[in-house]
């Protein structure tokens, strides 16, 4: 029997007891090296062992219970996705294109960790397999070809009990069922399972420790007195420049999934949570500060900040606001919505990414803002990272997630009811003089914001330090103006009238252009500026972005120049 | 009191000495030796402080010390205040002792290997990496028991020892020497746990684990 790198077999690659929270167990199946981890939520990862970045080993890397981060330069992977939530080397960045290691399918199962080569066959349990206590033997590895391993097992087979020779590398007599784990050409690990757990457990694991050394040590003389097996070659796809290099901009992506609702519940008066699973695996990874569109079943579109923290990614949790001045979008969640509906949603975009090397993080929140804060907190909180979040609420009973905010173990203070006058007396006191490498992050209404992006900027913060994210734009736009805009890799010069938007010329022009909030908010539709002025009327770039004059809104921002010329 | 460390930065037997003064929060000075490549172990100044020509060497005030597993068990027996790093136990000194001597054993299959592949050593590789996989069977297998019986450390104590420090770094560092710990998980997850230690300190090639569950 010849291996093959295509064989489809699940075969056990480690016992559940070789997966502690914290750890990262280092396997190889079939020539491929595998990093395997267990997230603090108990499911098991197994990886291609091996940053997308310069190759290093995962298995050197730090599980962080909901990420695992590569020892080398940091670059950090989402629990069941494999897909990267941070890059130290661009701190203020997302990660935003599809950097996703490489994942092989997984299950724990009879006190093994099963997986296999690719996804071509559905996990079977083996031949009896249920309705037993399954107890592993100690895995016991040798420098010998998989067959001869097996064929050297068979032989243990007591005379009264012929040997069951079972799909899969695998041998079976009376209760006894021995798995040989092809590693390598040359080598295999062999996994034993007791149908029934024995009276003396130690007593009858050291039995069959002693028992499995002795055939190891006569199957490794026999291997050493015949020329090694070439070992498995293993293709390593490269690492597409694409994906080593950051985006200018967080393109969107455009796709939608469905999603199921599983719980809908009153977080606090007047906000309602909303889980969000996945009907079939897992979600999309996300980073914290991300948000998803959330298309709604009369037709609008809602952005909605995620909750979660890392590698949480089998639901996503959303606070809704019930607002009486509901355009209809909350309203329709809120009122027609039920559980066990489905929905649509988009991939998480994220336009308010969070910089994980600060010395001192502040999170300020105001109402319903909390919700992409508090992923923040929970990411930093994992991590171990200092960071104080404040949270501002009209009273009591308004203040969301409040018990998941107590379950966090940093610096959380509930404003509770102040009056206007001392908001901002509290605000300046929460986030005093700036100094180095220190960040402020706030979500709340128009009005908060702005007293946070005031009083920061009096006190000696940059506007790099102080990140925001508008929910949407209060602001009042003027249409009036007419200009033409040259699109410049369209070949196409248009006129915009006044009372048309830039973007609504190009649809008419037959362009597919991207849009989300079509306000101003939401930064989709960011467009590179190549010549022209611009005059910005969004909420999404902040001051010393605008006055670069290299990008803006085609939504709502217009031209201040008779002519703008756009790298479309 | 005054240590002094004649150290070489990138010596495994140096770092045991370092990591235990780290954990035992001791204040010492360093005297870099030039051991790859100035040779400065063979050099007439440094046999005078040891004629067996071998790092490292410690000075406590008047006293001279060389072995790495003797000034472990020194520092401990002195500085330790706990009792617990060398415990003044028969069975538990002999059971620490029997732990130095496979750390020996380490170095001279582990580090040997180490030392050819990244030093230029003129030693056998192959015979050097045997060696060693066969040390890590029987400490992989004696771990992996240990777990089964509650024994998360070498010896028998509740707690690590000076058995545990000299094993440690020349384990941790086999992959320089082109020795993998795939095959000894028990092993693997035993070097986590060292690095948890209260006070671990790192070298080049020895990376910090991350906290446990119960510390996140």
């Amino acid at each position: 029997m010849t291996l093959s790198l295509s064989d489809p077999t699940w075969y056990p690659i480690a016992s559940s007891e070789d997966l502690p929270y914290r750890h990262v167990y280092q396997g190889q199946l079939l020539g491929r090296e595998l990093a395997v981890w267990r997230a603090d939520d108990g499911n098991v990862n197994v990886w291609e062992n091996r940053c997308l970045h310069r190759g290093v080993r995962l298995s050197i890397g730090i599980n962080e219970g909901g990420e695992l981060k590569c020892q080398y330069h940091g670059w950090r992977y989402a629990n069941r996705s494999a897909g990267c939530t941070y890059i130290p080397a661009h701190p203020a960045d997302a990660p935003a294109r599809r950097i996703q290691n490489r994942t092989y399918p997984v299950r724990e199962a009879y006190g093994l960790i099963w997986s296999s080569a690719n996804d071509q066959q559905a996990f079977r349990p083996f031949a009896g397999a249920e309705g037993h206590d399954w107890f592993a033997l100690r895995p016991m590895p040798v420098n010998a070809a998989p067959e001869d391993v097996l064929a050297a097992l068979v032989g243990l087979a007591p005379d009264d009990q012929p040997a069951d020779l079972l799909p899969g590398l695998a041998v079976r007599f009376g209760g006894t069922y021995y798995f040989v784990q092809p590693v390598d050409a040359g080598r295999a690990v062999i996994r034993g399972l007791l149908r029934e757990r024995p009276a003396d457990p130690v007593a009858a694991l050291r039995h069959y420790n002693e028992l499995l050394s002795k055939l190891r040590d006569r199957l490794e003389r026999s291997a050493s007195r015949k020329p090694a097996p070439e070992p498995l070659q293993p293709a390593y796809d490269k690492v597409s420049a694409d994906l080593a290099t950051m985006p200018d901009i967080a393109i969107p992506r455009g796709n939608t999934v469905t999603v199921v609702v599983k719980r809908k519940w009153t977080s606090a008066d007047g906000v309602i949570g909303f889980e969000l699973a996945a009907r079939d695996g897992h979600l999309p990874t996300f980073q914290p500060g991300a948000h998803i569109d959330l298309h709604l079943p009369n037709g609008m579109t809602r952005q909605y900040s995620i909750t979660n923290g890392p590698g949480e990614l089998m639901s996503y949790i959303i606070g809704v606001k019930q607002e009486s001045a509901s355009k209809g979008g909350s309203k329709v969640l809120v009122e027609t919505v039920r559980e066990g509906d489905l929905l649509s949603i988009s991939e998480p975009r994220n336009n308010f990414p969070l910089r994980r090397d600060a010395t001192r993080t502040v999170l300020i929140a105001g109402g319903i803002g909390i919700t992409p804060l508090l992923s923040m907190a929970r990411f930093l909180d994992k991590s171990a990272l200092p960071y104080e979040l404040h949270y501002f609420t009209r009273a009591g009973e308004t203040t969301a997630f409040r018990s998941e905010l107590e379950a966090l173990h940093g610096k959380v203070i509930f404003h509770t009811g102040l009056p206007r006058s001392e908001i901002g007396t509290t605000i300046a006191a929460a986030l005093g003089q700036w100094s180095m490498a220190q960040h402020v992050y706030v979500c709340g209404p128009g009005p908060m914001l702005e007293t946070v992006r005031a009083t920061a900027t009096a006190q000696g913060w940059p506007d790099e330090s102080i990140h925001f994210e508008y929910f949407k734009n209060d602001k009042i736009i003027d249409s009036s103006s007419s200009f033409d805009v040259e699109l410049a890799r369209s070949a196409m010069t248009l006129h915009v009238p006044s009372g048309k938007s830039i973007m609504e010329v190009m649809r008419e022009a037959g362009l597919t252009v991207p849009s989300s909030c079509e306000q101003g908010a939401c930064g989709t539709c960011l467009t590179t500026v190549i010549e022209g002025e611009v005059d910005h009327q969004d909420v999404y770039l902040n001051d010393s972005e605008k006055r670069a004059n290299s990008c803006m809104m085609t939504c709502v921002s217009r031209a201040k120049s008779a002519r703008l010329v756009l790298d479309i | 009191m005054a240590i002094t460390l004649y150290d070489f930065e990138l010596s495994g037997n140096c770092y045991k000495l370092r990591l235990l003064m780290s954990i035992l929060k001791l204040r010492y000075d360093i005297v870099p030796v030039d051991f790859y490549p100035g040779r400065q172990h063979k050099a007439d100044w440094f046999l005078r402080l040891n004629p067996f020509g071998q790092l490292p060497v410690l000075k406590d005030d008047d006293l001279t010390l060389s072995d790495s597993g003797a000034i472990l068990a020194y520092l401990a027996r002195k500085y330790d205040d706990t009792g617990l790093w060398f415990p003044d136990d028969p069975a538990i000194t002999a059971e620490v002792l029997r732990w130095h001597a496979v750390a020996d054993d380490i170095t001279s299959t582990a580090s040997a290997a180490r030392l050819a592949l990244g030093f230029f050593y003129d030693f056998d590789v192959a015979k050097a990496q045997k060696g060693a996989h066969r040390i890590f069977r029987l400490m992989d297998e004696h771990l992996w028991f240990g777990e089964r019986e509650g024994r998360d450390w070498l010896c028998g104590p509740a707690h690590p020892t000076t058995a545990d420090i000299a094993c440690f770094p020349y384990v941790m560092l086999s992959e320089e020497g082109g020795i993998s710990r795939q095959d000894y998980p028990a092993l693997r997850r035993w070097t986590d746990r060292v690095r948890r230690i209260p006070g671990f300190t790192v070298m080049s090639g020895v990376f910090p684990a991350g906290r446990a569950l119960e510390e996140a």
